[in-house]
């Protein structure tokens, strides 16, 4: 069995972090670019190798339409729901797309889970030559107000990647057990968290008893189209414009200059959480240079609608758990965006107090995931914490005149459960739909649509035919359903398709791709190795025939060598790496006298200065 | 679920030792199955009461989230892990339940068979009758405005007479919770004297009680809408 990671799958970063036994702390991890941060982008080389993290992210510059960034706002949706984010994103959405968003880079096409699959196998590599070991399961926080498709969205990506998804935890609880740990306070607590894309409040209350410290949630309210994100395409939207105006370029159909500009507006953005002012340069196609300074007060006033959004949820999430702002003991700030200025005014503003910024707003979900990660491998008594977290939102089923009857309330603590009898309406009916939803809203239409399935039943009198239906709510926050006749007690089995999601033999055929595309993969290391030892092979060869021993060589044994060489550099410009292997080895036999020849004249040089006895 | 259907659980699924009626089995500490039908009352150890001390609860919630959630179970037998959602979920469901006093009255009614799940009556109280003609009156008027597009100084004086009716309503939930709770305690003597047919009666009021209550808000909530709009 593999090491046990705490993953932060984030629309604009990732990070992979584990529990140091050693200090009793947890820890990010760093990859190979010297940064914990991993970009959230993967991007498609025209030789069909797939690039993610950093080289990905330099790659929205250079082959835009090969690469693809915060696809988290794509997880768990259908085209439908979707729409919006597509007029703001330059997501190419595969017009095949059916209730799973497809999305093309290049020549090929992907599901969300599968792009967020290479994001986490990325991570999962770090880890793994961290620990020198494999890395097989892992802890994955979701903003709170994820629904149950966008959950299982996250679920299926762990699983593509080759990670057992031991648990979803909801990124401001994950954020709230980090804090604990780092400072032992007890009360109400709040964490705001505003990421990338998705913004989350969450209500805990930290209690202290014999077995050890509980973190309760509880209420949690969010917007899952709410972050960092909007403040960039606000400033695009502005940019753009003055563009058009100024210079007479419109950047349609050109999305390395798009990418240009909004890489410049998000590194001014950056630098107006510090500083007073912030210039912007940008090249234009056509030659022409963009500049633009903008200044704090301009940028808060261009965000402040946006900030603002973020009030309603708050107030909801304080109302229902019955509390006022004033109340919270602590004010908690997660999310890259919590650096902004004008979020800490306002949030201090609302609350009366100045927020908690102690923890690195970037690393605290990793962190809490890798503490999450560590309570299940060791028992949450044995760690002295234990997670009582909640459902975002309700569970309903569609009833008569496509009324919704809830029947689990939002800011219920998971596990949670509701049971409820189904019967038949006319004689003979074999069949019961079910259609299971989501949302706070009275009609099924505006819910979000979770599953449907039909009850099979044998052919009975109207209303004899009594179906039990268990619904439950998992400690990951995803739905089951458990079905059993009333009478005979059997248990049914229920096919429950997902609305919005892939369901099992989709997951499979993904697998089965992805295990090709490691091998694959696999090839490619290979090849890129035997390269690589072939240029030092050559270049030492071509040292050492330059050298004294290779004096020592015969005519033959000279034209041999060359033989050799021009056979392994014919190899390399080839992409069979067995075949440069071979030709390696041919040269190692062919240019064996020759090292003999080298070994003789040091062994030589070396044995000369000593007398014969003292060899 | 009604009682019928509880099969009481007489041995340990794992080890065949006598089970008592705990989370876990005395003998080995496996978790137990859980019988089909067990309620909320039960399952915390608790009478079928209606005055439950708060503190106590929440006590007895925390004690057993700590035995029985699955976070203890990651390394379990795949039984064990569907045992520890099964009681953690339903230990969930009987807090959530058990600490609100309105859900605690509809629940117990519930599993008494005194109470259908959504179907309660949506015809006026008595009482209520005339004030709720009228009110009704008056928001007919309001929807005729807006059809008209009449709805601004026209409608002010409607409007105002539409809150004040609103908040009269509210006074009234204030009254009939004091009525619930009064039920309630007389339900609790019932239980402590055993007086079965008694019991019978004051849930058959408190089912009352409880329908005039949902008719009320929901009047409240329709009126509140109605004036946002």
């Amino acid at each position: 069995m593999g090491r046990t990671v705490g993953i932060d799958l984030g629309t604009t970063n990732s990070l992979v972090a584990f529990f140091d036994a050693a200090t009793g702390q947890p820890r990010c991890i760093t990859g190979p670019h010297g940064s914990a941060l991993c970009p959230s982008v993967v991007s498609l080389d025209p030789d069909g190798t797939l690039v993610v993290g950093e080289p990905a992210r330099r790659r929205l510059l250079t082959q835009p339409e090969r690469s693809i960034y915060s696809v988290k706002r794509l997880m768990g949706r259908g085209l439908d729901d979707a729409r919006e984010e597509l007029k703001l994103f330059p997501f190419r959405v595969d017009p095949d797309s059916k209730q799973v968003i497809r999305v093309r880079l290049g020549d090929r096409v992907f599901t969300p889970p599968e792009i967020s699959s290479y994001i986490l196998r990325e991570l999962k590599s770090w880890a793994e030559n961290f620990f020198g070991e494999p890395v097989d399961r892992a802890v994955i926080t979701v903003p709170a107000y994820f629904n149950d498709a966008q959950r299982q969205a996250t679920r299926d990506a762990g699983r593509l990647a080759g990670l057992e998804v031991l648990r979803l935890v909801n990124e401001p609880t994950a954020a709230a057990l980090a804090y604990g740990l780092h400072k032992s306070q007890r009360g109400l607590v709040a964490v705001y968290d505003l990421g990338g894309g998705t913004f989350d409040i969450s209500v805990l209350k930290l209690i202290s008893t014999g077995e050890g410290d509980i973190y309760q949630v509880l209420s949690t309210n969010g917007d899952t189209h709410l972050g960092g994100d909007d403040i960039d395409n606000a400033l695009l939207a502005v940019s753009r414009e003055e563009i058009s105006a100024r210079h007479r370029v419109s950047l349609e159909g050109h999305p390395e200059s798009v990418q240009e500009l909004r890489k410049a507006l998000v590194a001014a953005k950056h630098a107006l959480s510090g500083g007073e002012s912030a210039a912007v340069r940008v090249l234009l196609p056509g030659g022409a240079a963009y500049t633009r300074e903008w200044t704090r007060q301009e940028l808060e006033a261009l965000i402040a609608p946006i900030v603002e959004r973020t009030m309603s949820p708050v107030r909801q999430a304080l109302a229902d758990a019955h509390q006022k702002p004033q109340a919270m003991e602590e004010v908690v700030l997660v999310g890259g965006a919590t650096r902004t200025p004008l979020v800490r005014r306002r949030v201090e503003e609302y609350f009366g107090r100045a927020p908690h910024t102690g923890l690195n707003p970037d690393e605290v979900v990793a962190l809490g995931a890798a503490v999450q990660a560590d309570i299940l491998e060791g028992g949450a008594s044995q760690r002295g914490m234990l997670l009582l977290d909640v459902t975002p939102l309700s569970l309903g089923i569609e009833t008569m005149g496509g009324v919704v009857a809830q029947i689990i309330p939002r800011n219920s603590t998971i596990p949670a459960s509701a049971q409820d009898a189904f019967t038949t309406g006319v004689d003979n009916q074999t069949g019961i739909v079910v259609h299971v939803l989501q949302g706070e809203r009275e009609l099924a239409q505006d819910c979000r649509s979770l599953a449907r399935f039909t009850l099979r039943v044998p052919p009975l009198p109207a209303g004899m035919a009594r179906i039990e239906v268990k619904f439950l709510i998992d400690a990951s926050g995803i739905l089951q359903v458990e079905a059993r006749d009333q009478r005979s007690g059997e248990k049914h089995s229920i096919e429950v398709q997902p609305s919005y999601g892939l369901n099992d033999a989709e997951i499979e055929r993904m697998l089965e791709e992805s295990i090709e595309f490691a091998e694959e993969d696999f090839a490619t290391r290979q090849l890129i190795e035997a390269r690589n030892e072939g240029e030092s092979i050559l270049a030492a060869t071509h040292k050492a025939l330059a050298g004294e021993a290779a004096r020592a060589l015969g005519a033959s044994q000279r034209a041999g060598i060359a033989e050799a060489v021009e056979a392994l550099r014919e190899a390399m410009k080839g992409s069979d790496y067995k075949l440069i292997r071979t030709r390696i080895e041919d040269l190692n036999r062919d240019t064996g006298p020759l090292a003999e020849a080298m070994m003789n004249q040091v062994l030589h040089a070396t044995v000369e200065g000593k007398k014969l006895t003292e060899v | 679920m009604s009682a019928t259907h509880t099969d009481a659980i007489a041995t340990c699924w794992s080890c065949g030792a006598a089970a008592d009626a705990g989370h876990f089995c005395p003998k080995c500490g496996t978790i137990q199955r859980l019988p089909r039908g067990t309620d909320h009352f039960r399952f915390l150890g608790l009478p079928r009461k209606l005055w439950i001390e708060m503190g106590e609860l929440e006590q007895k919630f925390h004690q057993l989230s700590w035995k029985l959630h699955p976070d203890h179970f990651v390394r379990a037998t795949e039984e064990e892990r569907e045992l520890s959602l099964e009681r953690s979920s339903q230990l969930n469901d009987a807090y959530r339940v058990l600490r609100d006093p309105v859900a605690r009255v509809e629940y117990l009614l519930a599993i008494e068979g005194m109470r259908k799940e959504g179907a309660t009556k949506q015809q006026a109280p008595p009482e209520l009758l005339e004030e709720v003609f009228e009110l009704n009156e008056w928001l007919d008027e309001l929807r005729g405005a807006r059809a008209a597009q009449q709805d601004g100084a026209e409608t002010a004086g409607l409007r105002k007479r539409l809150e004040d009716a609103a908040r009269g309503f509210e006074e009234r939930l204030a009254d009939v919770d004091a009525q619930l709770m009064a039920a309630a305690k007389e339900w609790d003597a019932t239980v402590d004297s055993g007086d079965a047919a008694a019991g019978r009666v004051v849930l058959a009021r408190m089912n009352e009680i409880l329908n005039r209550r949902s008719y009320i808000r929901n009047l409240v909530r329709g009126v509140t809408q109605e004036l946002s709009q």
